[in-house]
């Protein structure tokens, strides 16, 4: 979880949103023309209550007011569309790179990346929808009602004047504290997601071991820190609604005493020399509150302001990741003519050097070694999945490259040693939408002991299959659509010695039927089998 | 929506002090706002009518002007108490409910805890939660306290100004608002539950695309499970938008309410002061409450935008958290207990097969008995048997005498642990690991635990007890982490170890060690393991072949022993 001090930016609006900006700015201009409808109303009964056409006063006051609604919708929607737009990008942009990354984002685990890409930016929506149009409000609109105050009393104007320009002073005070505040918060949002994730994994585990309580324990603590920075956010944002408050209340309270003495005739200065007229007076209080809405608006989307700033700071941390870009497109293309020959010359990666290697269609061979002598790197390396930092792989005459890799991957058999499966079906799983032939899969004994068979739901760490059972389906999908190579990483690790014997006779199986086989082992049953033993590094660690 | 009104039940009485207080604050807010704009209006037009009869003089300014900063003054500062109070006593609660929540889980059947997958978890705990933090704030609050000042209100204007203007005023704002939310709030219902079942698919299927990157990548899905994902993202965006429409919509009903309900006042006001009935003042008096009383209805619009998310949330959440924990009843298993099976038979599934033949074992206190059988015929089951995790369908499993199903949670967590194949470690310290088993346990402890391992040399080149693991226990090997977890389970001292294939992913010699190690720390426990290795069946007094029901035979010595030189001379 990185935060970086500087927030990042979105680019200047786009044409619809500042439409919508603009549209936004109308139904705040209306309501000095409804107060003057209540004013005008007023004053009237006060002086001639005959001459007031009350049905007519109404109904112009009802007409204002569906105006002003009818445009506060409009501008919500094209705001709304708008912001939408450029969520749908960020998201696009997330998945795209993500997809095309060979290598895991520094910036945080799967969980942290779909949060962020999820709820996150969610947090954008207020931001585009409330904080741009409200700034354009809060600029526009005081100057329009400090004009229409002054033409009617220069002290109403003047306390407004006064009240007014402290206001964003403390603000930028009280926002400055705020965005750092809901920083700390939004980081501790996606460390809980992820701890959550982490530890929910382990809940079924840890119970068998009663630790269960503990970790309810863990999680209370990161639970009351995560509540402890929501309220000191909280804390700084109402302070500062507050001060905003006070002074709006103050300023109103004063407009209202200095209209209320004057039309007494208690005060005679004010309003140039000439007479207050009731109409005027009211006018002038009903519009005070709306010289303060603005800035309350704007100091309430402040917030949304830091929020989004929070987000996109992460955006932009994790854009600014450099990342190795992955080798082809991963899509499946269809192989044509017979397997190249793969020759590996002058590999060095991560400082390990690996021996000259050419494996020809119909070779089997082990790869051997202690753990961390680069056996699964170096079946990585063959696959494409990372690119060798020194020398190069070749398949017959062509460079395994970003041309080539999508092709050469598409005849090949992957049986990893820890799969991921997704969280659909096991078919799916398996078959990636091709249909699936259970009996040649090598399945047969995992699918009588699953009731619903195929059809089962796989999620995170293969849920509901035994580790033997696991390593089967990674075999099936690996057999499925009769690659010309198989790369296995450990394929008969943490097995029985049957279930074993068997991925090894289906291996050994598939190579008879003129199959490619390279395997990373320790097993020495298995590796004395193949034709031939390629032996990595030396041995370190208590590791078989 | 039942179901929100329990959990609301629940929160508010986890606080309910605070929750009440809460309320009272929200009211008066909401009637000094009111009182406010309606005081200054007829202070204002009083004074206009005393200041044009030449009464200036007689007019009592000091009591309405001091009223006025009173109000003005005082809102302020009982709104940030207000806001402050009620929030604090939101995220309280709700921090409860997540524990609670976390606990409820936990009494949950293992099958059960196994198949929720950790994706579905996440959302649950933190959206879920979340999305309830609204209920109070957004929901309750605002609309108790609404309809209250509503009704103040307009039993005031009935008084000081005319009843009629009373009525309208009060009864449109009290039933009109209340009539647009229940509409919205069932026109949104089905929208809302689109968006979040659309925002909750694409969390899974972009960690399927980042967790499965490369295997996807092999097999040439990785465009098409982005495109899956970007598909999701889109229904989410087209989902959000019709809900959108909705809230606007249901926004301008609300707007327009509340300007029907002004024009009424004025038009009345003034219908009423042209009659004699009433003075200007107390028009204006009408006009302005009208006017503030629209605050009391704005939460409307945010209360339509939430509710969808809070009755899909409370739905989900309450049967975790109103799950009472089972009576705990206080059976003590003794010291030298003794795990019992007898003609112990399992079906997976609602399947009708049974999936090992019917099993009898004893495991004393002190003795090492081992579950031999191909990967799938059920020995991991058995394990969880033996723990208690999981009822048999036939036989009786007893520890200490009683059938183990018998036993509380509690104590079953006391003197039997179970460490199955997986290696579930979680991001944080060794330590932090280690003393999730033994929270007192001192750092001598812990490394004992480790030397019984074998991995206390390994792990003081490398940090020791501080080694930082990552998400999931990355940074460990497979063979390391397998040893972490037994020192975790020795640290248990448990009087019944059950271990699931435990030196897998170590070498021979190493293996051999662990297994010395873990009797040598445990020398009283009766462990029961599942077993497929030399190095594991050679320490054990006794072995059983789980043998598939179809083929079901009594446990074959010969078939056993070769199966272990066939094991011991193949690797």
């Amino acid at each position: 979880m990185t935060a970086p001090a500087e927030p990042s930016r979105l680019p200047e609006p786009p044409e619809p949103e500042r439409r919508g900006i603009l549209l936004a700015l109308l139904p705040a201009l209306t309501w000095p023309l409804q107060a003057a409808v209540i004013a005008w109303v007023l004053g009237g009964l006060l002086t001639d209550p005959a001459q007031v056409p009350a049905l007519g006063a109404a109904a112009a006051f009802l007409a204002l007011a569906a105006l002003r609604a009818g445009c506060e919708a409009l501008a919500q929607r094209v705001l709304s569309e708008a912001a939408d737009a450029r969520i749908v990008a960020l998201r696009a942009e997330i998945v795209t790179r993500e997809a095309g990354s060979a290598d895991a984002a520094r910036h945080g685990g799967a969980g942290a990346m779909a949060a962020l890409a999820g709820e996150k930016l969610e947090a954008l929506r207020p931001y585009l929808t409330r904080y741009r149009p409200a700034r354009l409000r809060a600029m526009v609109m005081p100057l329009v009602i400090l004009a229409l105050a002054l033409w009617h009393s220069w002290a109403v104007a003047l306390i407004l004047l006064l009240a007014g320009p402290l206001i964003p002073v403390f603000m930028a005070l009280v926002g400055w504290a705020a965005k750092a505040a809901s920083e700390r918060q939004m980081v501790e949002i996606g460390a809980l997601s992820d701890l959550l994730v982490d530890r929910l994994a382990a809940l079924s585990d840890l119970r068998l071991i009663g630790a269960g309580g503990p970790l309810v324990t863990g999680f209370a603590e990161a639970s009351e820190r995560l509540r402890d920075r929501s309220i000191a956010v909280l804390r700084i944002a109402f302070l500062s609604s507050t001060v905003l408050e006070l002074f709006s209340a103050l300023g109103v309270a004063m407009v209202a005493i200095w209209v209320g003495f004057t039309l007494l005739g208690e005060l005679g200065w004010g309003s140039w020399g000439a007479e207050l007229s009731p109409a005027a007076g009211i006018f002038l209080l009903l519009l005070a509150p709306e010289f303060f809405q603005p800035l309350r608006d704007l100091a309430a989307a402040w917030h949304d302001k830091a929020g989004a700033d929070a987000v996109l700071a992460e955006v932009e941390a994790w854009r600014a990741e450099p990342r190795a870009a992955r080798l082809g497109q991963g899509v499946a293309l269809p192989p044509s003519g017979p397997l190249p020959v793969l020759r590996l010359s002058g590999l060095c990666h991560h400082g390990i050097r690996y021996p000259e290697l050419e494996i020809s269609p119909g070779d089997t061979v082990a790869i051997t070694g202690p753990s961390g002598a680069g056996k699964s790197t170096l079946l990585r390396l063959i696959a494409g999945l990372e690119r060798p930092e020194e020398g190069v792989i070749t398949l017959g005459a062509a460079p395994l490259d970003a041309a080539s890799a999508d092709v050469w991957r598409g005849r090949i058999g992957w049986m990893p040693q820890a799969p991921h499966f997704l969280a659909r079906s096991l078919r799916h799983n398996i078959g990636f939408g091709a249909s699936v032939a259970p009996e040649a899969a090598h399945l047969g004994g995992v699918l009588e002991a699953l009731p619903r068979g195929l059809d089962t739901m796989l999620g995170e760490r293969g849920a509901g299959l035994s580790g033997g059972e696991a390593r089967r389906v990674t075999l099936a999908r690996a057999m499925q659509g009769a690659p010309g190579l198989i790369l296995a990483d450990e394929p008969t690790a943490d097995l029985d010695a049957q279930t074993a014997a068997a991925i090894t006779e289906a291996l050994l199986a598939f190579a008879r039927r003129g199959g490619t086989l390279v395997v990373a082992t320790h097993d020495g049953a298995l590796a004395a089998r193949l034709l031939r033993q390629v032996s990595l590094g030396p041995a370190a660690g208590g590791d078989a | 929506m039942k179901r929100l009104l329990q959990i609301i039940a629940l929160i508010v009485k986890y606080e309910r002090k605070a929750f009440l207080l809460g309320l009272l604050l929200t009211v008066t807010v909401l009637a000094m706002g009111v009182a406010l704009l309606g005081l200054s209006g007829w202070f204002i037009t009083a004074s206009a009518a005393a200041g044009m009869a030449g009464l200036g003089i007689l007019f009592n300014v000091f009591a309405p002007s001091a009223m006025v900063r009173f109000l003005a003054l005082g809102r302020t500062a009982a709104r940030y108490g207000e806001r402050l109070l009620t929030h604090d006593a939101t995220l309280r609660a709700l921090s409860d409910l997540r524990i609670r929540l976390l606990e409820g889980l936990l009494t949950r059947p293992h099958r059960e805890l196994e198949k929720l997958r950790a994706n579905a978890f996440l959302n649950r705990v933190t959206a879920d939660i979340d999305a309830l933090d609204g209920a109070l704030l957004r929901l309750v609050l605002p609309a108790f306290a609404g309809w209250v000042v509503i009704t103040l209100t307009g039993a005031l204007l009935w008084w000081l100004v005319h009843p009629s203007i009373g009525l309208v005023v009060g009864l449109g704002y009290l039933l009109l608002p209340t009539l647009v939310f229940l509409i919205g709030q069932r026109i949104a219902r089905r929208p809302s539950r689109q968006v979040e079942a659309a925002l909750m698919a694409s969390r899974t299927r972009l960690i399927d695309l980042i967790a499965g990157r490369d295997d996807l990548t092999m097999y040439g899905q990785l465009q098409a499970v982005a495109a899956h994902v970007q598909g999701a993202f889109e229904r989410h965006s087209r989902t959000t938008r019709k809900l959108d429409r909705i809230q606007r919509r249901t926004g301008l009903g609300l707007d327009l309410i509340g300007a029907a309900l002004t024009a009424s006042a004025l038009g009345l006001g003034a219908r009423l002061v042209q009659a004699g009935e009433i003075s200007a003042a107390q028009a204006a008096i009408g006009v302005f409450a009208a006017l503030a009383l629209a605050e009391t209805v704005a939460p409307v619009r945010r209360a339509l935008a939430e509710i969808g998310g809070m009755v899909m949330a409370a739905r989900r959440v309450l049967p975790s958290v109103a799950a009472e924990a089972p009576e705990e009843r206080s059976v003590h298993v003794s010291e030298g207990a003794v795990l019992e099976m007898s003609g112990v038979g399992y079906r997976r599934g609602g399947s009708a097969a049974a999936l090992f033949a019917p099993v009898n074992l004893t495991v004393a206190p002190g003795e090492t008995v081992a579950l031999a059988g191909p990967s799938g015929s059920g020995k991991s089951t058995l394990l969880l048997l033996a723990a208690g995790a999981l009822a048999p369908a036939e036989g009786a499993v007893r520890w200490g005498g009683r059938p183990v199903a018998e036993l509380s949670q509690d104590n079953r967590a006391h003197s039997i642990a179970l460490v199955p194949q997986r290696h579930a470690l979680i991001a944080g310290t060794v330590a932090e690991n280690l003393r999730l088993a033994a929270p007192a346990a001192g750092d001598a402890t812990l490394w004992e635990a480790l030397e019984s391992v074998c991995l206390a040399e390994t792990l003081r080149a490398r940090g020791g007890l501080d080694l930082r693991l990552g998400f999931r226990g990355v940074g460990l090997s497979g063979g390391e982490a397998r040893r972490l977890v037994l020192a975790r389970a020795l640290l248990r001292r448990p009087q019944l170890l059950l271990l699931d294939e435990p030196t897998e992913g170590l070498d021979d010699a190493t293996a051999r060690a662990v297994m010395a190690g873990i009797r040598a720390a445990l020398p009283e426990a009766a462990i029961l393991m599942a077993a497929h290795r030399a190095a594991e069946l050679s320490c054990a007094g006794t072995c059983l072949q789980v043998a598939p029901e179809k083929t079901a035979h009594r446990p074959d010595a010969a078939s056993v022993m070769r199966n272990l030189i066939r094991i011991k001379y193949g690797s």
